[in-house]
């Protein structure tokens, strides 16, 4: 639920995530002090290679792994330490539709209202509201095994929408979809994450995708650092090609590409 | 509406056409035995005629099947609730799970008679023995099974979970009960036939009613066509609970493909 003044900032600062692997006990640096702020309302592609850190800033952020130092805030809360404060606040979609298989579509998507403790019938009408966005209107009654892998992943998103969360993170949402079905869905996903006027925070490896997102970019280097921080609307949808061998470049040499600081 | 062809296909008592033959052919030899029995030095009453089974069968107190099977269900929803609690308590704690574990292993090592001796030897009541044995029999499975179940409940349905932020009771009720539902099944069908072998053998030991109770009063009176029709009873019960068990597990797990 939106609160009346619009979701918080989030304020990422001297972030540090590191992980001990339980075999060797090596430690591994996932995130490398990344400094990071996201404006309300503001939709963020975050793009880097796999293993760059991209899914442990996501854990994170929904509050699910503790900063080893530095601090995310969502206005003056931790999604971490004040977990509970932000039920029915952030929602997440993950690479996989993470749909529970003895619920049907309608009871997935509702889910997180019943998590709220909305009344019933409220529940019913607000999952049903939101599968009828997704197109899935005729589609209610059926179990995930009945539904191709494009309508469970839009059965997710309706279930992580149902809330009408301050802040929408999705991870790799897309990425296992045939491109046209992704393509699709990615749309639809800005779409409706505008009019909630949720933060969007997506996390991609693909490039294309990240610039089809829209207002920012941020490319996260290995250990995720910030390699660059892009404000699309500078540059012109001409010069998206440049935009595009420049992150490349960014990316293969690791280094802050200083033809992309012009935001 | 989705297209949704489920074969209804529930699962009931059949006999197919060979079980019938086989049962056919046992029931033929054992009748020839019968009549071949005084030829072959078999004292007569070890090998009873069929018609003498079917008179036996006739005489079954309906009270006795009926004690044993309240015995047998008020023990195993006793060992279900008293499993599945401590398993979701050893879920949640890790210390809890350290120490418990190899009680539980060792628990499950006894052989059954023990437990009978054990019973008779600490408790007075009768009931209370019989329930103390089916208890600490099958309570262990219906625990190391759903934890088990409950530890492979893949990560990422876990972390789905977590990141809308349930209570920890919204957590095991929207998720883990659910999820272990199939594995709760099996480990019913599989207690429900240990039960059903495990009370008579406990009935034996100083109930007074009940079909353990009838059994050995039939050993005592050498017969051998009451034991028949007490095991024939025993058997029909144990399919009959399976099937019920059955119907339900269909009607719950519709949503599997
Ligand atoms: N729970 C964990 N324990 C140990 N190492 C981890 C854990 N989670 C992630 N890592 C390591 O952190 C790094 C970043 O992983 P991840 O965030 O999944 O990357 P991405 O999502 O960008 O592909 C990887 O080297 C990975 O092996
Ligand atoms: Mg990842």
């Amino acid at each position: 639920m939106t609160g009346k003044n619009g979701p918080p900032p989030i304020h990422v600062r001297g972030l540090r995530k590191v992980f001990r692997q339980t075999t060797t006990g090596q430690a591994v640096v996932a995130i490398d002090r990344l400094d990071l702020t996201i404006a309300p309302k503001e939709v963020i592609a975050i793009v880097g290679q796999t293993g760059c850190g991209k899914s442990t800033f996501f854990d994170l952020m929904i509050g699910l792994e503790e900063p080893t130092e530095g601090s995310i805030m969502v206005g003056d809360k931790s999604p971490s330490s004040d977990f509970d404060y932000f039920r029915g606040k952030m929602a997440t979609v993950f690479q996989q539709d993470r749909l529970l298989p003895w619920r049907s579509a309608l009871d997935n998507a509702k889910l997180p209202l019943e998590l709220i403790g909305l009344p019933e019938e409220e529940q019913r009408e607000r999952a049903l509201t939101w599968l009828n966005k997704l197109g899935l209107g005729a589609f209610t009654n059926a179990y995930p095994h009945e539904l191709s892998g494009g309508m469970r992943q839009r059965v997710a998103i309706a279930r992580a929408f149902s809330v009408q969360p301050d802040i929408m993170l999705a991870d790799e949402a897309f990425g296992h979809l045939d491109e046209v079905t992704a393509a699709e869905l990615r749309d639809t996903f800005l779409a409706l994450a505008r009019e909630c006027g949720s933060t969007a925070i997506l996390i991609t490896h693909q490039l294309e995708e990240a610039i089809a997102v829209g207002d920012r970019i941020a490319v996260f280097g290995k250990s995720a650092k910030l390699l660059a921080d892009i404000h699309v609307a500078q540059w012109d949808a001409r010069d998206y090609g440049t935009l595009r061998e420049a992150i490349q470049l960014t990316l293969q040499t690791q280094q802050a590409d200083a033809r992309l600081a012009r935001g | 509406m989705p297209p949704k062809e489920h074969a209804e296909s529930v699962p009931v008592l059949t006999f197919p056409r060979q079980t019938l033959v086989s049962l056919l052919v046992f029931a033929v030899c054992w009748e020839a035995l019968s009549y071949l029995a005084p030829y072959l030095g078999i004292p007569p009453f070890a090998i009873p005629s069929l018609a003498r089974i079917a008179k036996a069968i006739t005489t079954i107190t309906p009270v006795d099947i009926a004690v044993t099977l309240a015995r047998v269900i008020a023990a195993l929803i006793a060992s279900f609730v008293l499993g599945l609690a401590l398993a979701m308590a050893m879920y949640r704690s890790d210390t809890l799970e350290k120490y418990l574990h190899p009680m539980i292993r060792i628990l499950m090592a006894v052989p059954v008679v023990s437990w009978i001796l054990f019973a008779v030897l600490w408790f007075p009541g009768v009931e209370f023995r019989i329930g103390f044995v089916l208890v600490v029999v099958c309570g262990p499975v219906f625990l190391v099974d759903t934890l088990d179940a409950m530890r492979s409940v893949p990560r990422e349905l876990r972390s789905m979970m977590r990141s809308f932020r349930p209570t920890s009771i919204q957590f095991f009720i929207k998720l883990m009960l659910p999820a272990i539902v199939p594995t709760i099944f099996t480990s019913w069908k599989v207690n429900i036939s240990l039960a059903i072998r495990v009370v008579t053998i406990a009935e034996l030991v100083g109930a007074v009613t009940g079909i353990g109770h009838q059994l050995s009063v039939a050993q005592e009176l050498f017969s051998v066509a009451d034991v028949f029709a007490w095991t024939v009873v025993l058997v029909a019960l144990l399919f009959l609970l399976e099937a019920i068990v059955a119907r339900v597990e269909h009607r719950l797990l519709r949503w599997r493909a």
